[in-house]
């Protein structure tokens, strides 16, 4: 290799090295490896049924006194009054975010990753850019997510929530032109703190404010992700029934 | 008691018929009010998701046997809360405390286990 080529290459690392310091000594100095792990949502931990047992709190994002204006208290009315019956494909968000179901922080010096096991995943960018033009994004069951580190706190901007969502058979009755922020700093080894607050022109008020906490998941050091290769479920008469077991 | 349960049954329906075939399901279709405790022998234990299942065969009144589908949460849940895919097995005697379907078909949602030497499996962490 000649001189020539081996510096023109010591250059380029030297360059991308000191182009990603910028960016990675915000996360390091919040300790990402501490973010590892698996949580969940306080209170919310299922028993093995697969839903949270008697006593457990009611989920904060199904709150009946959240500050619904006329349309939104309607939907919510609509929501709860529906006899029907459906699927759901995971959580969606923000019903993952205060769900039953456990999930994993991967902090990088790029973006955030939320994911859980029912395989919902939030691409959180924390590299500086906004939210694509109004032309260029539209409404998804995660939304558009972009980040930043204020100190120890990470800051969530979410954009263009599809509503009604697909993916979970409960959920706020918001509009797509809701908008998310969440604030998320950890509290000590075992806890995280959030701070949502979501503001919605058709069916909120004012801002709606929900204070979650997450918590290990106890029982496991690992996400587990698995296909739905057994759905025994299926409609009869307007209701979900067991069919019987392949044989 | 409304239970988190049978809250999340009531909000279960919003604007959709069930629209997937490869997905989870909401409680609604067992009744919590009726709960009913079983006791049987294991013919199978389905370690699966979106719900993992128990095959337990019980003698009925007249003493012909019947077999139960009963409806567990997702091999994930149930890992966190210490069950294995061995945990039970084919032969095994089983009690088992249920929600039972409302359509009046054998089959429930368990929500307590107790082997034949009286131990609970793993309800919570």
């Amino acid at each position: 290799m000649s001189l020539r080529l081996s510096m023109a290459r010591f250059a380029l690392v030297s360059s991308v090295v000191v182009l990603n310091a910028g960016v990675w000594s915000s996360v390091s100095a919040q300790d990402s490896g501490a973010w590892q792990g698996v949580w969940i949502a306080d209170g919310l931990t299922p028993d093995i049924s697969g839903f949270p047992p008697p006593g457990s709190r009611w989920y904060k994002l199904l709150d009946p006194q959240a500050p619904w204006n006329e349309e939104g208290r309607k939907r919510f009315e609509a929501m709860m009054r529906s006899g029907s019956d459906r699927k759901a494909n995971g959580w969606g968000f923000p019903m993952m975010m205060d769900g039953a179901a456990p999930f994993e922080i991967l902090v990088t010096p790029h973006k955030t990753l939320v994911i859980n096991i029912y395989r919902d995943v939030r691409h959180i960018y924390t590299d500086g850019r906004a939210h694509p033009a109004d032309d260029e994004r539209w409404p998804t069951t995660w939304g558009d997510s972009v980040g930043r580190w204020d100190g120890d706190t990470l800051v969530v901007d979410t954009v263009s929530v599809r509503n009604p969502p697909l993916y979970f058979f409960s959920a706020p009755p918001l509009s797509e032109q809701a908008h998310y922020i969440e604030r998320l700093r950890k509290n000590g080894p075992d806890r995280i703190d959030s701070v949502m607050t979501i503001e919605d022109p058709v069916t909120l008020a004012k801002p709606w404010v929900l204070n979650l906490t997450y918590v290990r998941a106890e029982g496991t050091d690992r996400l587990l992700n698995d296909d739905y290769a057994n759905d025994r479920s299926e409609v009869e008469a307007g209701l979900f029934t067991i069919v019987p077991p392949k044989r | 008691m409304t239970t988190n349960r049978t809250r999340l049954a009531r909000a279960s329906g919003l604007l959709f018929v069930p629209f997937a075939a490869l997905a989870h399901h909401s409680p609604s279709m067992f009744d919590g009010s009726k709960q009913m405790t079983l006791t049987g022998t294991v013919r199978e234990f389905q370690w699966s998701n979106p719900h993992s299942y128990i095959q337990l065969v019980v003698k009925g009144a007249d003493g012909t046997e019947q077999e139960w589908s009963l409806e567990m949460g997702a091999n994930a849940y149930l890992y966190n809360l210490g069950w294995r895919p061995s945990t039970v097995k084919p032969g095994d005697t089983l009690t088992v405390k249920v929600d039972p379907l409302r359509n009046g078909t054998r089959g429930g949602l368990v929500i307590e286990a107790v082997t034949a030497d009286g131990k609970t499996l793993g309800r919570r962490p």
